[in-house]
């Protein structure tokens, strides 16, 4: 089996690839108009709920930059994944009952559409369709960049494929992205979610068991080894200490709130009952996809270290080398199919939500409508948001990186500190008003903005993002405190009294 | 009248906010965000775990403390104002009492590692780490449970199912006329 491992990898990949695309043929049938193509006609069941929201927050970041960070700095990056729980158990809390709802009552198909319903705000619907669409164009970028250096890593390992470049791993990868989301919409998003979010807790259940025995005394002598080394690392605030550990807690935390990928599909479920079920399914799911980014990082650290195996090139090599020296090819093969899923359900939420503010957000705030013919606008403007999506990450890649990093900026921090207090504390407060919710986005835009173009370094690892929340979250409920309480409309005020 | 809960939300941010201004002037370590690994590139080390906390360690813990009460009282927040129950409240305090005490003992048992240079493990890791890990995950499991158990007490009871059902007829026979 040995021998083959590079072809199992490639057939493992080629067989989940076929399947997104049978999904995309059989979600068409089903897709009859832009609610059906936004949010599924808000008529999906808990299983398939809980399983697109998990797979869609844990992302190819979650697959190949998580086990590089706990390779890089130790357990400060646990931070990010621990405070999952809480993460979620917030943002059932605060969001999923009232987006249901107000989805509902004003007939919303996006995020914008709520906030606007709920602030009855044009500016901000616009200032967060703007901030939806900064942010999915940096996120899908280096998506894509990701899925096609994974899959040019796999097929340069064949025969065949020994010199494929990059930019037609660009094209096959996002060709099948493309494919199922214009064809299938979110109804095939959700779908192919289903089996994502399969494989992934698959992965990392195995991936787990494979970790421990890689030394003999499991992974107490994993930590052990790195304890010797070098001890703030495996110690509960890592490398990067104590400041970015609770930065991180705090944005990843909060910040799941507030993410527009996640929120959406809170809007999609049949029943809000619903959500008693889809909150410990998601959680689940999350945990056990987890335990990859956790295991994989602690391991190839000791490894390295206790002298296993050579140093890595880069840190972001974790996962592939612990697959190549680890694992046994049909393991691998699940593990790449599972990476290939982290990567392709985070974009093709970012599709849907990035289309939606371009057809449907974006022209309502201005001009007062959305397009004509929304579905038939959809597809097209996912085909080209694609597409753009993917040339500015091969311009990234070959010629400057500047302008997907400033884009990448607009990440999940930036979506926390602007999205969460207007819709999480606003979904919640009457007082919240629309000053304070304008007040809150564009201070989170621009503290994020200069943060990032400056290159500011704030002392023991302070996050930018982490002060961009709180000054947030202290403008929006501080605003709306000394301003008018607003007149809410009828149906507004009866669903915030629910 | 406004709500007391979003006065303590505001005034535990405003407090947040002053603890980070406060670690933001206080006297910096080299090590504060870690350094190069001495040895193998791509890798970051810790250092001198109690000089990166001698200025800060205390700000770091309250900070955190404030975090904790800040997200039991946006867990409340996201309760109706009318099933606020002392019921609820004191679960929610029973709540915030077991995550401050994951806290405390996670930066105790570092603390202690930090004097002692000693540690026991516990299911893999060492004591202080195994707090972070398997008690920070668990200690948001008291919230999932008053979610999924006590939803129809006091999230989406069935007179608040019927409140909305009966809303959507109203809309519905609205745009009909």
């Amino acid at each position: 089996m040995e021998a083959y491992r590079q072809e199992i990898i490639v057939g493992a990949v080629v067989i989940y690839m076929i399947f997104c695309v049978i999904t995309g043929l059989w979600a068409m049938r089903r897709t009859k108009n832009s609610s059906d193509f936004f949010i599924a006609g808000r008529g999906l069941g808990p299983i398939v709920v809980s399983l697109a929201l998990f797979s869609s927050t844990l992302s190819g970041f979650g697959f190949v930059g998580g086990p590089g960070l706990v390779y890089s700095i130790g357990v400060s990056s646990f931070w990010m994944i621990v405070i999952s729980s809480t993460g979620y158990a917030l943002g059932f809390f605060l969001v999923a009952k009232r987006i249901r709802m107000i989805a509902d009552v004003r007939n919303c198909i996006s995020l914008p559409d709520v906030v606007a319903a709920r602030y009855n705000s044009e500016a901000v619907r616009f200032l967060i369709a703007v901030t939806i669409v900064l942010g999915v164009m940096g996120y899908l970028a280096t998506q894509i960049l990701a899925m096609a250096v994974v899959m040019q890593a796999i097929l340069s390992g064949t025969q065949m494929f020994a010199d494929i470049g990059l930019v037609s791993c660009v094209v096959i990868s996002s060709a099948v992205l493309i494919f199922y989301c214009v064809t299938g919409g979110i109804i095939a998003s959700v779908y192919t979610d289903v089996v994502q979010g399969a494989i992934m807790m698959i992965a990392g259940t195995l991936i787990l068991l494979t970790a421990m025995s890689v030394f003999d005394g499991g992974m107490q002598e994993a930590t052990s080894i790195i304890l010797a080394d070098d001890s703030e690392t495996i110690m509960p605030f890592g490398a990067a200490g104590i400041m970015a550990s609770l930065g991180w807690f705090f944005v990843f935390g909060l910040g799941l709130a507030g993410q527009p990928h996640l929120v959406t599909k809170m809007m999609m479920n049949k029943k809000i009952s619903d959500n008693r079920s889809i909150l410990p399914m998601s959680l689940f799911g999350y945990v056990m996809a987890a335990l990859l980014w956790v295991s994989i990082g602690v391991i190839m650290r000791a490894a390295v270290i206790d002298g296993v195996i050579p140093p890595l090139a880069l840190p972001d090599d974790a996962a592939s080398i612990f697959l190549s020296v680890f694992t046994n090819p049909l393991l691998a093969g699940i593990v790449f199919a599972g990476l290939f899923a982290a990567i392709m359900s985070t974009s093709d939420a970012f599709l849907n939500i990035g289309t939606a503010a371009i057809i449907h957000d974006i022209p309502k705030a201005i001009r007062g409508h959305s397009v004509q013919n929304e579905l038939f606008w959809a597809r097209v403007v996912t085909v080209i948001l694609a597409i753009v999506a993917a040339s500015f990450a091969l311009y990234s890649h070959f010629q400057d990186a500047t302008l997907v990093a400033i884009l990448g900026a607009f990440g999940w921090a930036t979506f926390a500190a602007s999205i969460f207090p207007v819709l999480a504390i606003g979904l919640n407060w009457k007082g919240a008003t629309a000053l304070g919710a304008v007040s809150a986005i564009v201070s989170a835009l621009l503290i994020n903005f200069i943060v990032q173009l400056a290159g500011i370094v704030l002392p023991y690892g302070i996050l930018g993002g982490l002060i961009a929340f709180v000054v947030s979250l202290l403008l929006f409920v501080g605003v709306s405190l000394v301003t008018k309480k607003p007149e809410l409309d009828a149906d507004m005020e009866a669903v915030l009294n629910i | 009248m406004r709500s007391k809960l979003i006065v303590v939300i505001f005034a535990t941010t405003v407090m947040m906010a002053g603890l980070l201004m406060a670690i933001v002037l206080a006297d910096s370590v080299p090590n504060g965000a870690g350094l190069a690994h001495p040895e193998f590139n791509g890798m970051q080390a810790g250092g001198d775990g109690g000089a990166r906390l001698k200025h800060i360690g205390s700000l770091a813990f309250a900070f955190q403390s404030l975090l904790l009460v800040l997200i039991v009282c946006l867990a409340a927040l996201g309760v109706s104002e009318q099933r606020r129950s002392t019921e609820l409240w004191a679960y929610l305090g029973g709540t915030l009492l077991f995550s401050l005490f994951v806290w405390y003992q996670m930066y105790s048992s570092h603390q202690e590692f930090l004097a002692t240079g000693t540690t026991d493990y516990f299911m893999g890791f060492p004591v202080a780490t195994a707090w972070q890990v398997y008690g920070t995950w668990l200690g948001a499991i008291p919230l999932i449970i008053l979610y999924t158990v006590g939803f129809r007490k006091f999230i989406f009871t069935e007179e608040d199912e019927r409140k909305y059902e009966q809303l959507l007829e109203e809309i519905k026979a609205r745009s009909e006329q």
